[in-house]
């Protein structure tokens, strides 16, 4: 159980204590299954957890339970001492459940639902997405349903992005360019236009002139339909952030081992520390497994000793010395990545979870992996015995659809 | 330490695995949108095709749509900027932004010299470039329209083949559907007219063509799949899909057997043979990375076959297990491009043996399934 090098400690007691997580990172690094791994791991801890997931990978979001588009949670079926619950965010419809909450009247959620630019804009207004998650935590955190609420956070461009979005999205909505395309069509007093400038005028001019009068008559009903709902979208935004603050939420930023997502992983460390939120570790998915203390060096010359043997089975020794020192190699420069990417930076956690963990089809896969991050289960290379089935037996190597290859189940709890 | 042979009998059921025959083949759109998942390598890819390209002779741009950087910087040049630059001989790249699309449109069609500083102060850039990307993606396709209409005197195209590094399959479809998008809400004058031309380019395969990369991992895949799907619904032709980060087989399926037997004592023997000193554990290990191993291979060839049902075809990129992508590994990449649609060339990794590999997998482990 000696942990690898750099990593140090687990998130047990961010698992056993936080009343929310929020899993965040680069796109393709393995958020949504951290989430879920959190989760079930908080579930078997005895505590009831929630999961909102977004976008999972559809053998995961059966493994929970979510075949069918969940907009509410649901029971997921785990044998546990606690409870799991699970959710997906539908991003398509979310302006929409949005409008409808908060427009004044249904009359006017119609309006907006009706206008032209919205239908062309609606689904990828940016920060929408972020903001929904924001709010639907928010919801749900008052319901007070549940010891934890493990929240995903949607695949942005940045991991930044997130944090930014709903404060982007009401700045946009109460803009002075909001106000300046309502003005000609409020006809209110001249003085605002005045205020603005030359600039307001001609750019009405020359929009007109490009796209018709038209389109801007729309634009203008658009933002109109919003009136009165700023503000609140902006007291949201602000009771989340305030939520999100509080020491007993806590962020687990998620990273691969390359430098591009480990560089966005150190950006959202750093942006944490200025937000005043907390982390509560960084979770590197997918290191390939460091194998032994052997000089990969080492292994290669004995491998290419071998490899002219006639004797079959020292070739195959050959193969396998030569495939562990590559993996090996690869497991050093990953592990240097990491150290350097984080460098200088209070990491109160660091976890490392094993490549074979990359794919998770089912729920014993999610809890080999909650496994690691609450340091029940060694690292693969922390010599733990993993897998005393089958190493090796190639019948079974082509079980490429069943989840064969999460066999570092979790010991020491049930 | 083969894989399967080479004139292995083609098998049945499976249809085969669909190939480019040629340069010509793979580049046979003026335009390649290279997609993908996030994380999958779409930007590598994007730049080892534009080598690829290069290489062939063609005249080849390179777009950046997203304002990473990331493209020249895995060439290792200063960052690109809203002008087409020649980095390497035959080899140009570009880096488009919304709002210097908006001043040169407006400039062009307009003749309007001060907008930049009226549309700064009216704020009225956050809306086109940030609030609304149904906007900003209309920019940013209609710059490639702009370049892709570009001609040389003699009235051929000036780039051959314009590979653009085009945002992940989330996403691609929405942006290609900004200028119908925009037809839909703007129904007269020169955005309505200059909207219709775009779609055009888009809808002719002579003229564009998607490029989906994927890993063979199986969200990837999936999402390659339903790719190829909704992009057709869209009207857009696939011209290939990258396998990329492919695992190239380091143990075969008979060595794995042997692996799998091993007596510890007798493999402490054969190490110490060559001044290796390894010990039970040490032993345990090696048959369990292979064990890995050969599960990561089987899974592969299971993606693999998931990809093939198509008649798009398929390209393999192998996992060069490097850090960065810096320009010796896309050369690498490039080159195995070019060895893959059959072009000569010295280099590049000869990945047929992983290709067959992936399709048909070991003869020993078909025997010891018992399938096909």
């Amino acid at each position: 159980m000696t942990p690898a090098s750099s990593a140090h400690g687990s998130l047990s007691d961010a698992v056993d204590t936080a009343t929310i997580l929020v899993t965040t990172g680069a796109g393709g690094v393995g958020k949504t299954t951290t989430a879920a791994a959190l989760g079930l791991a908080a579930a078997r801890r005895g505590r009831s957890a929630l999961v909102i997931t977004i976008d999972p990978a559809r053998r995961l979001a059966q493994a929970l339970g979510l075949d069918d588009l969940a907009a509410e949670p649901q029971p997921v079926d785990v044998d546990a001492a606690g409870r799991l619950d699970a959710m997906m965010l539908d991003m398509e419809s979310t302006f929409d459940q949005l409008i409808e909450r908060h427009a004044a009247t249904p009359a006017r959620a119609d309006a907006i639902r009706a206008n032209r630019i919205y239908r062309t804009l609606s689904s990828t207004l940016s920060g929408t997405q972020e903001y929904m998650a924001m709010e639907k935590l928010h919801e749900l955190h008052d319901r007070g349903d549940w010891d934890l609420i493990v929240v995903d956070t949607p695949p942005t461009r940045s991991a930044l992005d997130f944090l930014d979005a709903p404060q982007r999205m009401t700045s946009f909505l109460e803009g002075r360019l909001l106000r300046l395309l309502m003005q000609p069509a409020l006809s209110a007093g001249r003085g605002y236009l005045r205020a603005v400038g030359f600039g307001a005028t001609a750019f009405m001019k020359v929009a007109g002139r490009v796209t018709g009068m038209e389109v801007l008559d729309d634009i203008a009903d658009f933002f109109r339909a919003f009136d009165g709902m700023y503000d609140g979208f902006k007291a949201r935004a602000a009771e989340v952030l305030v939520l999100l603050r509080r020491p007993t939420s806590q962020f687990v930023v998620v990273a691969s081992p390359q430098p591009p997502p480990l560089r966005e992983a150190r950006f959202f460390v750093d942006r944490l520390e200025q937000e005043g939120l907390h982390l509560a570790g960084v979770v590197v998915n997918r290191l390939h497994d460091p194998g032994s203390g052997h000089d990969p060096a080492a292994l290669v010359a004995a491998a290419d000793a071998l490899a002219t043997d006639p004797e079959p089975e020292h070739r195959a020794l050959a193969a396998a010395l030569a495939l562990v020192a590559h993996q090996s190699t690869i497991a050093r420069r990953e592990r240097r990545d990491v150290g350097a990417a984080l460098i200088n930076r209070r990491i109160p956690v660091l976890v490392e979870v094993g490549h074979r963990a990359g794919e998770v089809h089912d729920l014993d896969g999610l809890a080999a992996i909650g496994g690691r991050l609450t340091g029940e289960v060694a690292a693969p290379g922390d010599g733990a015995p993993i897998d005393p089935g089958d190493p090796g037996d190639p019948r079974h190597a082509d079980d490429a659809d069943q989840s064969d290859d999460h066999h570092d189940q979790p010991r020491g709890r049930p | 330490m083969a894989t399967a042979s080479s004139d292995a009998p083609p098998r049945t059921g499976r249809g085969t695995w669909p190939v480019h025959d040629g340069h010509d083949d793979l580049f046979g759109a003026n335009v390649l949108l290279v997609t993908g998942k996030g994380g999958v390598g779409k930007t590598t890819t994007a730049a080892a095709l534009a080598l690829a390209a290069a290489d062939s002779g063609r005249d080849t741009l390179v777009v950046e749509v997203e304002g990473r950087h990331t493209l020249s910087r895995a060439f290792a040049t200063p960052p690109w900027d809203y002008h087409e630059r020649e980095f390497r001989p035959g080899l140009w790249g570009v880096a488009l932004d919304p709002a210097e699309s908006v001043y040169e449109y407006l400039e062009l069609f307009y003749g309007l010299k001060r907008v930049q500083w009226m549309m700064e102060r009216s704020s009225a850039l956050d809306f086109v470039t940030t609030a609304a990307p149904g906007l900003r993606d209309l920019l940013l396709v209609g710059k490639v329209y702009e370049i892709e209409a570009r001609r040389r005197d003699d009235g051929r195209r000036r780039f051959d083949t314009i590979i653009v590094d085009a945002p992940p399959t989330g996403r691609i479809v929405p942006f290609l559907q900004s200028p119908t998008a925009v037809t839909e809400i703007v129904r007269v004058g020169p955005i309505r007219r200059q909207s219709a031309q775009i779609r055009e380019m888009l809808l002719d395969p002579r003229r564009t063509c998607a490029v989906l990369v994927t890993l063979l991992e199986e969200m990837p895949v999936t999402e390659a799949v339903e790719g190829v799907g909704s992009l057709a619904d869209a009207g857009i032709a696939t011209g290939a899909i990258v396998a990329n980060q492919v695992v190239l087989p380091a143990v075969d399926g008979p060595d794995a057997g042997l692996v799998a037997a091993w007596s510890a004592p007798d493999v402490i023997a054969a190490a110490a043979g060559v001044g290796l000193d390894l010990d039970a554990p040490d032993v345990s290990m090696l048959q369990r990375q292979v064990a890995d191993h050969r599960r990561h291979l089987a899974r592969q060839r299971h993606l693999a076959n998931r990809l093939a049902t198509g008649s798009t075809p398929i390209l393999v990129l192998p996992d060069l297990a490097t850090d960065a992508v810096d320009v010796p590994t896309l050369q690498v990449l490039a080159d195995t491009i070019a060895r893959q649609v059959g072009a000569e060339g010295p280099r590049g990794r000869d990945v047929g043996p992983l290709v067959r590999d992936l399709l048909e997998g070991d003869p020993e482990d078909r025997d010891d399934r018992g399938r096909p």
